[in-house]
């Protein structure tokens, strides 16, 4: 049992990683701000240039 | 569990590994199990982890936990985040798993099961998890540092700027050729181009979502975005059957290459929240599961291979692409063997997630087997169907015959029985009007996939949603990699003209950002229209340039990953990169040289060029002719810009070795660890 509820939390943990929303929950932490509509905006401009200037794989 | 025991279980599997491996190789006549290529895959996978991955780990890098990471150094909540070893796992595995290796076995498979698999296996254990592994390891000594940046501190600045000019160069290939493989797979289809036209409003309403509605909620809208992706396959069916939208969704070869070339440059120049983001997200979820159904799916269903392990085309008369099993098979799989793009992924992001030195391991040796596994499922899943119909659909008319009798007529002289009722039956099952002259491998891929899916959930009446649905997962990634790839492309076209003129080299400049966008649509566009309009179905001379492109640039990693273990006083280990360098400068070099020079008007671009110009000659004749030469010119190109490369690497180690240059490395200096085992 507990090692299902151990993948489980890994598979969420990879899921929330691609959606960038463990790195949003970061950059509130970091900024001590609450999420809101303008701090996603702000978050995602600036991760979203970072992600596009890299190559991407074939 | 005691050392003996442990050694015992080893030694099984490594047997086990090897029986299969031998049963593949020899087994001969009638058809096998696919249970053989994945227990021989998973063994070989696992002693190679255990032993060789392991040794390199301890005696080569010499892995040290308690050396704090850019990660841990570096924090800044932002990209350097020391992460959790398996999620770093995912968020790498998704990163390198692209099309290419499930296009590239499958188009390999034209030689048969054998030679593919064969070098999928030893090629990722020997050389491209090897390659992934090493990069990941010096960019993490190197505080995240790019293969670019690396190449330069390390060989110096001509090897810096020119592998910059590679990936550019091979970026315009990649996108060109991957753009072919889904108007291959879409052209006279509304069913499938109706479902691929529904991925963007369903991105843009995402992207207002994320935005405006729900700020921050990816996964949410992630899977509102894939029911209504389901919701689109299902509604496809009834758009092709529909009078007018039908005729309005069944788009030729040409009307597909001009679509796509618009819609990378919007997706280019747009804001990226409001496409290229959604759509990326939406894509990576979908891989993953796919690729997640796809194994469990062969692994309950255990297809018959019905494709023999050697084709009459090893002699170099492949009808998909022309050229001997040595050197085009393994140029043509690239991703599931060996792959320079992911040295770029390996010296991106990860390094930057990496919480422990020891993470290295899996994260980079330990995704690239993964990745090499998917490419191991695409060749069992092309191996499944019966050889005539691989054949009729991945075959140019060009080559069979521009009908379907005439078609099947060739193939079954190949020895691959095929009929056009047989294919009429296949096209009608999967709602297609025909399922002939789809070079690219997607197609064949995709009614490997179906047949497999529909042998677990539904029976031949869901055969046509399943093959839709793997169609929209090939055309859906394969888009995001030209959206994607065409962004930054112009990012490293801008960073280069801005050193001309500075204002082009201003991201927010608008006039910049539409003229860059445009010139980098063009340069692929150029190679998608020629591809389109060649009558060899364009994959003949497109893929292997790419490949030869792509086994170029992961030279160069190699070349960085020698120099650095050399100058880190571990010469004795240099064979573990300099064996799968030098392996891919004799497959590489002679590609090129065939691609190039080669008598043969199939294999040699200047060959080809000259037969033509000895027929009549029109307009379109003459573009050919143009095209075969500038196709030749690319491929010395690259071949210059990598010999520069390895010429200033061997004369760097000359150098060390002879005690006439310094063997100081970049490597930053060690710093303790102080992060807790339970933040590991």
């Amino acid at each position: 049992m507990a090692a299902i509820h151990e993948f489980w939390r890994i598979v969420v943990g990879i899921l929330h990683e691609l959606s960038d929303q463990t790195a949003y929950r970061r950059h509130l932490a970091a900024h001590g701000v609450a999420a809101s509509g303008p701090e996603w905006r702000r978050f995602s401009e600036e991760r979203l240039q970072q992600k596009y200037k890299r190559a991407r794989c074939c | 569990m005691s050392k003996s025991v442990g050694t015992f279980v080893w030694i099984c599997v490594a047997a086990l590994g090897a029986f299969c491996l031998g049963g593949i190789a020899l087994h001969r006549g009638e058809s096998i199990s696919s249970a053989w290529l994945v227990l021989a895959a998973v063994c070989t996978y696992l002693s190679a982890y255990r032993l060789y991955a392991a040794f390199i780990a301890a005696k080569v890098m010499a892995l040290d936990n308690t050396r704090a990471t850019p990660a841990e150094r570096l924090r800044n909540g932002h990209d350097f985040e020391p992460t959790n070893k398996w999620i770093v796992f995912g968020h790498h595995f998704a990163a390198i798993a692209g099309p290419g290796p499930l296009v590239g076995p499958t188009l390999a498979a034209q030689f048969g099961y054998l030679p593919g698999t064969l070098w999928i296996i030893i090629g990722v254990v020997l050389g491209g998890a090897v390659q992934d592994f090493v990069i990941l390891f010096c960019s993490v000594r190197r505080d995240g540092k790019s293969l670019g940046q690396m190449a330069r501190e390390e060989i110096g600045k001509i090897g810096g700027g020119t592998a910059l000019l590679t990936v550019l160069l091979i970026m315009v290939i990649l996108l060109a050729v991957i753009g072919l493989v889904v108007v291959n797979a879409l052209k006279g289809s509304p069913w499938g181009t109706f479902t691929i036209a529904a991925t963007m409003p369903i991105a843009v309403l995402m992207g207002l979502y994320l935005r405006y509605w729900r700020p921050g909620r990816v996964l949410e809208i992630s899977v509102i975005g894939f029911l209504l992706l389901v919701a689109s396959i299902f509604c496809g069916e009834w758009v092709a059957q529909h009078a007018v939208f039908g005729p309005m969704f069944t788009l030729t070869g040409m009307a597909l290459a001009i679509a796509l070339i618009i819609y990378g440059f919007l997706a280019s120049a747009l804001p990226v929240w409001l496409l290229l983001a959604p759509r990326d997200y939406l894509s990576t979820f979908v891989k993953l599961g796919v690729v997640m159904m796809l194994g469990a799916g062969i692994l309950l269903v255990r297809p018959e291979l019905h494709m023999p392990a050697l084709t009459r085309f090893v002699d170099g008369t492949g009808p998909i692409f022309a050229g001997t099993i040595f050197p085009f098979c393994f140029i043509t799989i690239a991703c599931g063997a060996i792959s320079g793009f992911h040295a770029l992924i390996s010296s991106g992001t990860t390094p930057k997630m990496i919480a422990s030195e020891g993470h290295i391991l899996p994260v980079g040796y330990g995704s690239m087997l993964l990745e090499s596994f998917v490419a191991m499922m695409a060749m069992v899943a092309a191996c499944s169907l019966e050889p005539g119909i691989f054949f009729a659909v991945n075959s140019p008319a060009g080559i069979v015959g521009a009908t379907p009798a005439a078609a099947t007529a060739t193939i079954t002289a190949w020895g691959f029985p095929v009929t056009p009722q047989q294919m009429a039956d296949l096209a009608r099952h999967v709602g297609e009007e025909s399922l002939f002259y789809r070079t690219g491998g997607a197609p064949s891929l995709a009614l490997g996939m179906a047949s497999i899916f529909s042998r677990i959930a539904g029976n031949e009446a869901v055969l046509r949603f399943w093959y839709h649905f793997a169609i929209m997962f090939e055309a859906l990634f394969i888009l995001t990699v030209i959206d994607a790839g065409t962004r930054v492309g112009r990012f490293m076209l801008q960073d280069f003209l801005g050193h001309i003129w500075k204002p082009l080299g201003r991201t927010s400049w608008m006039p910049g950002v539409l003229l860059t966008s445009a010139l980098v649509v063009c340069a692929w566009g150029y190679f998608l229209v020629q591809g389109v309009l060649d009558p060899l179905g364009g994959i003949n001379s497109l893929w292997p340039l790419f490949g030869i492109a792509n086994q170029l640039l992961a030279a160069v990693a190699l070349c960085v990953a020698t120099t650095i273990l050399i100058k880190m006083h571990r010469l004795r280990y240099a064979w573990i990169t300099l064996l799968p360098l030098s392996w891919l400068v004799v497959v590489t070099y002679t590609a090129a040289w065939q691609k190039i020079f080669s008598d043969a008007p199939r294999v040699g671009f200047l060959a080809q060029a000259s037969a033509l110009e000895a027929g009549f000659q029109s307009a379109a004749t003459r573009q050919l002719i143009f095209n075969n030469r500038l196709d030749a010119v690319l491929c010395g190109i690259f071949v210059v810009l990598v010999t520069t490369i390895l010429a200033d690497s061997i004369r760097i180690w000359l150098g060390i070795l002879n005690g006439t240059r310094s063997a100081a490395n970049r490597e930053t200096p060690f710093v303790l660890t102080q992060l807790r085992p339970e933040e590991l």
